[in-house]
């Protein structure tokens, strides 16, 4: 079986399994999102009123944001999948079927991925019932998911990265909450202009931000290449840096 | 003409010092049952990961139907079926989707693997749980599922890591028959165990391992030749002990609850003229058993303890191999 083959029937194995353990697999990306956008649109929309605040709509400056935060909220459970595959023997016992270990990693990736797409869906649409307009249309919304594919694999590749590294099936849950400081530090709530300086210095260095300005340039617009450029870019890095580093603690703890 | 295994020196080192294998040497013919007998931790599992690929060497070199599991570990996987000492299941898949799975990865197509899978969950017992998830199989079922998925495309040598601990007797003959089966369609199938008796029954050589290396090598009846032992249990009066003792020397006899035992040095051959010498020497015989030479005792003789001592306590394996051992000096030292 070629190797793309075997990613594809990984990856099948993977969404089926998630269909047995829905909450967990799809339904939590959605929920934490779902909450933040309808509590923070309903309560505190009179932020809009903020001089400087650069547009009345708060629904809509809230959604693209929300979007990219379903990638954060949901993550890990194909990490800690990942290193539960190999302290079982599943993975040995997959190798002993010569599939090549990276095809079980690259799959357990790529479902990380899969599992964000429903959740972005949903929430564009929760996003549309509060008010938001997509001025860039269906161009922007597509870019929007490319964004958040990339995004999802970026950030999850972290949650990778400590989980093979520790080994432990349980250090993913335990730097789940990360989503929450990450959020404050960034362009969610309120324009960079309206941040303390220390928080926009942080921000600047926040990639959450950079996806953030992305998607609002995607949805809301105006959609120029500067935003996006520098998002795509990020992501990419961040994707680069996290299957490199965690390549090698695959391997580490394949333990040969 | 190609041997299906060989192993030349193997050795192999984990982390802190362990040294798990400590060069193992031997070579397994095509079509035949290999049996590697060994106690826990005897190296029988890093033997094995090895030979599949998954473990390197230290030093030393193997190969399987000629392809070094080195170099040429890819064409290595290709020929060969494993199922590993733990059962190595994914939870949330059913019997079927396991078999099928594999099937696919192992390159056939979805139509073959599914009758495969089909054939598989039929004759491993598994057919009435075929669609239900592993989380809710036995032990026993999660072994015959594990052992199914080595079989799925038929392979030319099949590795067996323990394949019937923890099944029941029926689940253990199941295995056995299909053990045999694959040796009649003409595999190779090497099987560690740690039980005498599978063994004796399926392999046609026997490699006993202990502490990382091959203590002994040989057919069953070869080993048992070499290094078994024959008994000869008498039920007599208590003062006929000495009789016995004097007539039978400088054969080694114990006494145990109104039985002597004597361990006849010349093996089976000298059977008669022991009890000849007995006869002659008025010994009223109340009872009698001839014990031929078993692996159990050849694993004692080479290995210091008994198997099946490693499997409870220690405590209880050491009276065991004593009392078993009656007459046969034993101990760690050996």
């Amino acid at each position: 079986m070629t190797p793309f083959a075997q990613v594809r029937l990984l990856l099948f194995r993977s969404l089926r399994e998630g269909a047995r353990n829905p909450v967990l697999a799809y339904a939590l990306p959605v929920i934490i999102p779902f909450a933040v956008l309808v509590l923070v649109a309903k309560t505190l929309y009179r932020v809009t009123d903020l001089p400087g605040f650069p547009t009345s709509n708060y629904a809509e400056w809230m959604t693209p944001a929300i979007i990219m935060l379903t990638a954060m909220t949901g993550v890990g459970y194909a990490a800690t999948s990942l290193v539960i595959d190999i302290q079982s023997g599943f993975l040995d016992r997959l190798r002993l079927l010569d599939v090549r270990p990276t095809a079980l990693l690259l799959s357990r990736v790529l479902f990380d991925v899969a599992r964000v797409l429903p959740a972005g869906a949903v929430l564009l649409v929760v996003g549309l019932v509060l008010g938001t307009n997509l001025n860039e249309g269906v161009a922007g919304v597509l870019l929007l998911f490319g964004l958040l594919v990339l995004w999802a694999a970026a950030y999850g590749g972290l949650y990778f990265v400590v989980a093979l590294t520790t080994r432990n099936a349980q250090a993913p849950l335990a730097l789940a909450p990360l989503f929450l400081p990450l959020q404050f530090l960034s362009t969610q709530f309120v324009p960079e202009s309206l941040l303390p300086g220390w928080v926009q210095a942080i921000s600047a260095w926040n990639p959450f931000t950079y996806m953030i300005d992305a998607g609002r340039a995607m949805t809301t617009g105006p959609l120029t290449a500067a935003p996006v450029v520098k998002a795509v870019a990020v992501a990419t890095g961040m994707l680069v840096v996290t299957q490199v580093l965690s390549r090698r603690a695959y391997r580490r703890a394949m333990g040969d | 003409m190609t041997l299906a295994i060989e192993a030349e020196e193997l050795t192999r080192d984990f982390a802190g010092g362990v040294r798990a294998l400590d060069g193992v040497t031997f070579a397994v013919d095509e079509g035949e049952i290999f049996g590697y007998l060994g106690r826990n931790g005897a190296g029988k599992s890093t033997t094995v990961r090895i030979l599949t690929t998954l473990l390197r060497a230290t030093s030393g070199r193997a190969a399987v139907l000629g392809h070094d599991v080195r170099t040429d570990a890819g064409a290595v996987r290709k020929v060969f079926g494993a199922a590993l000492q733990d059962a190595a299941l994914d939870e949330l898949m059913t019997g079927r989707e396991h078999l099928e799975m594999a099937g696919r990865l192992v390159g056939l197509g979805k139509t073959k693997a599914k009758e495969r899978a089909a054939e598989l969950l039929e004759s491993f017992g598994l057919k009435a749980a075929a669609d239900r998830i592993a989380a809710g199989y036995s032990g026993g079922m999660r072994r015959r599922l594990d052992v199914a998925m080595a079989m799925v495309r038929r392979p030319q040598v099949l590795f067996l890591d323990e394949p019937t601990t923890g099944l029941d007797p029926q689940g253990r003959r199941a295995v056995w028959e299909l053990v045999k089966e694959l040796r009649d369609g003409g595999s190779t199938v090497f099987l560690t165990t740690q039980y005498l008796a599978e063994a004796d029954e399926l392999a046609s050589r026997v490699a006993v391992v202990h502490d990382g290396r091959i203590a002994a090598i040989g057919t069953s009846k070869e080993l048992k030749d070499r290094l078994g032992t024959t008994t000869i249990r008498l039920k007599v009066a208590p003062e006929d002990h000495r009789r016995i003792r004097d007539a039978v020397h400088p054969d080694p006899v114990a006494e145990d609850d109104g039985w002597s035992e004597v361990t006849v040095l010349g093996g089976e051959a000298a059977v008669p003229s022991v009890m000849a010498r007995l006869v002659g020497a008025g010994v009223n015989i109340d009872g009698l058993a001839i014990c031929p030479p078993s692996l159990e005792d050849v694993f004692v003789e080479l290995t210091g303890t008994e198997i099946e001592a490693s499997a409870g306590g220690t405590d209880v394996g050491k009276i065991t191999a004593v009392r078993r051992g009656l007459g046969v000096p034993t101990g760690p030292g050996r």
